[in-house]
């Protein structure tokens, strides 16, 4: 390898690093647009027209709790607290394959009833929250297109890289 | 008065305000034995074609009260019912309640939906308001009603009791049985009375007369409160303590729901 192809390959690898600053990734998909700025509280949140709105983040949580845990707590939080209706859950992956768990609740808000579905993994260290919310009405319109975005979303790094980066500054994506 | 614990299943067939005779309330087969051995006191001997070591005929199902006679309007004495003062019954009577709180999504379209489950088994909406309805089903299908209720969402919370009101329905019945007697004998000794005893019979017999009027109006309440069971169904969250004192330690996870989810900036 000569000394050009060496620097296009680290400067390829750095632009890809610092390309979104997010540890995961996920595809925003048509009809949604993507929204700037949603720190601290999101990392991702993009939006349809109609105010469906998809979200990603990850929270350090330092190994502490697994799907289950994290999924008992929220689902507790949403039902007891809130009212929320758990309208099912099952176990998924992630598109890396990484085990997670769908919880899909059900709540009205100002008398509409809205639906929420939201998908837990654990990797990096981090909880990864995957969120999506709208009226029961579009988000029913835009299950297809939410349920890609969901099964877009990747927690790990990528298994070239994996044993260097994969760590609380794994960006690859 | 005071609460019990519901049973496991809920017993079925009562009629007129009486508990009633389900194989597995050991409580209620007595009330129905008894039931049974007064109507058979009252019954015509028949045409004797039952032989004596048959089996006994299933127990007829009680269409009235049993202990309470019918008020009487022209003063008569009324007939005395064969087991009010002999042998008092030991019936367990029960007010059933149930309390569920549902959670709070598609409020509206439930709230229909448990209206429409109380008519359909002969029941009645008591209260409805934005988070709340409340039904009265008949307590033979009360097992049931809950049952349908529970499916149609999520069940936060559950909670039913058994309401023991036999000592107080035992209490009024013998009471008024008594204010019955007094005033039967005010009516007699009315009839024999001057004018000035007559007076003073007669607003005795006032002040008897309202007496037993407001004991059978509260006999009537109890029998309606032991024929129709109580459900209320609540939508909005149970503020438990586990939640409210030991909160997670994790402010994101405050943050999570769809009120921040949908608030885009």
């Amino acid at each position: 390898m000569n000394k050009k192809t060496l620097l296009a390959a680290l400067a390829l690898l750095s632009l890809a690093t610092a390309a979104c600053g997010r540890p995961f990734d996920v595809k925003t998909a048509p009809g949604f647009i993507e929204l700037d700025d949603q720190a601290p509280s999101y990392d991702y949140r993009a939006m349809t027209p109609e105010g469906v709105v998809f979200a990603v983040r990850a929270v350090d949580v330092d190994d502490k709790g697994d799907i289950a845990f994290w999924a008992r707590a929220i689902t507790l939080r949403f039902r007891q607290s809130n009212g929320y209706a758990l309208v099912d859950t099952k176990d998924i992956e992630s598109r890396d394959k990484t085990p997670g768990k769908e919880l899909d609740f059900g709540h009205d808000e100002s008398g509409k009833p809205f639906t929420y579905r939201v998908r837990l993994y654990r990797a990096q260290s981090r909880l990864f929250i995957a969120e999506a919310g709208g009226t029961k009405e579009q988000m029913e319109r835009y299950k297809d297109t939410v349920d890609w975005m969901l099964s877009s979303v990747r927690v790990k790094c990528g298994s070239i890289v994996a044993p260097v980066l994969a760590s609380h500054t794994c960006n690859k994506w | 008065m005071k609460s019990v614990a519901a049973p496991a299943s809920y017993p079925g067939g009562m009629t007129g305000g009486v508990a009633p005779a389900p194989a597995s309330t050991p409580a209620f087969a007595q009330y129905s034995a008894e039931t049974e051995s007064v109507a058979s006191a009252d019954a015509p001997e028949g045409d004797g074609r039952v032989a004596d070591n048959s089996p006994p005929p299933a127990p007829p199902r009680p269409s009235s009260p049993p202990v309470v006679p019918a008020p009487t309007t022209n003063g008569a004495p009324p007939k005395a019912p064969p087991t009010a003062t002999d042998a008092p019954h030991v019936v367990s009577m029960l007010i059933y309640t149930a309390t569920l709180n549902l959670a709070v999504f598609q409020v509206t379209e439930q709230m229909d939906k448990v209206e429409g489950i109380g008519h359909s088994i002969g029941g009645y909406l008591a209260v409805r308001n934005d988070q709340q309805i409340t039904i009265r089903v008949p307590r033979e299908r009360f097992d049931e009603a809950l049952g349908q209720i529970e499916k149609l969402g999520d069940v936060l919370h559950r909670s039913v009791t058994a309401e023991d009101v036999t000592d107080q329905f035992m209490d009024l019945e013998v009471r008024l049985k008594n204010a019955r007697a007094v005033r039967d004998q005010l009516q007699a000794l009315l009839a024999k009375a001057g004018v000035k005893d007559a007076l003073e019979i007669e607003k005795e017999l006032g002040r008897v007369t309202e007496s037993i009027e407001q004991m059978e109006g509260r006999l009537k309440l109890l029998r309606d409160k032991i024929a129709f069971s109580t459900i209320t169904v609540t939508f909005q969250p149970v503020e438990t303590q586990t939640v409210r004192d030991t909160t997670l330690p994790f402010p994101w996870l405050q943050d999570l729901g769809l009120s921040s989810l949908l608030n885009v900036h």
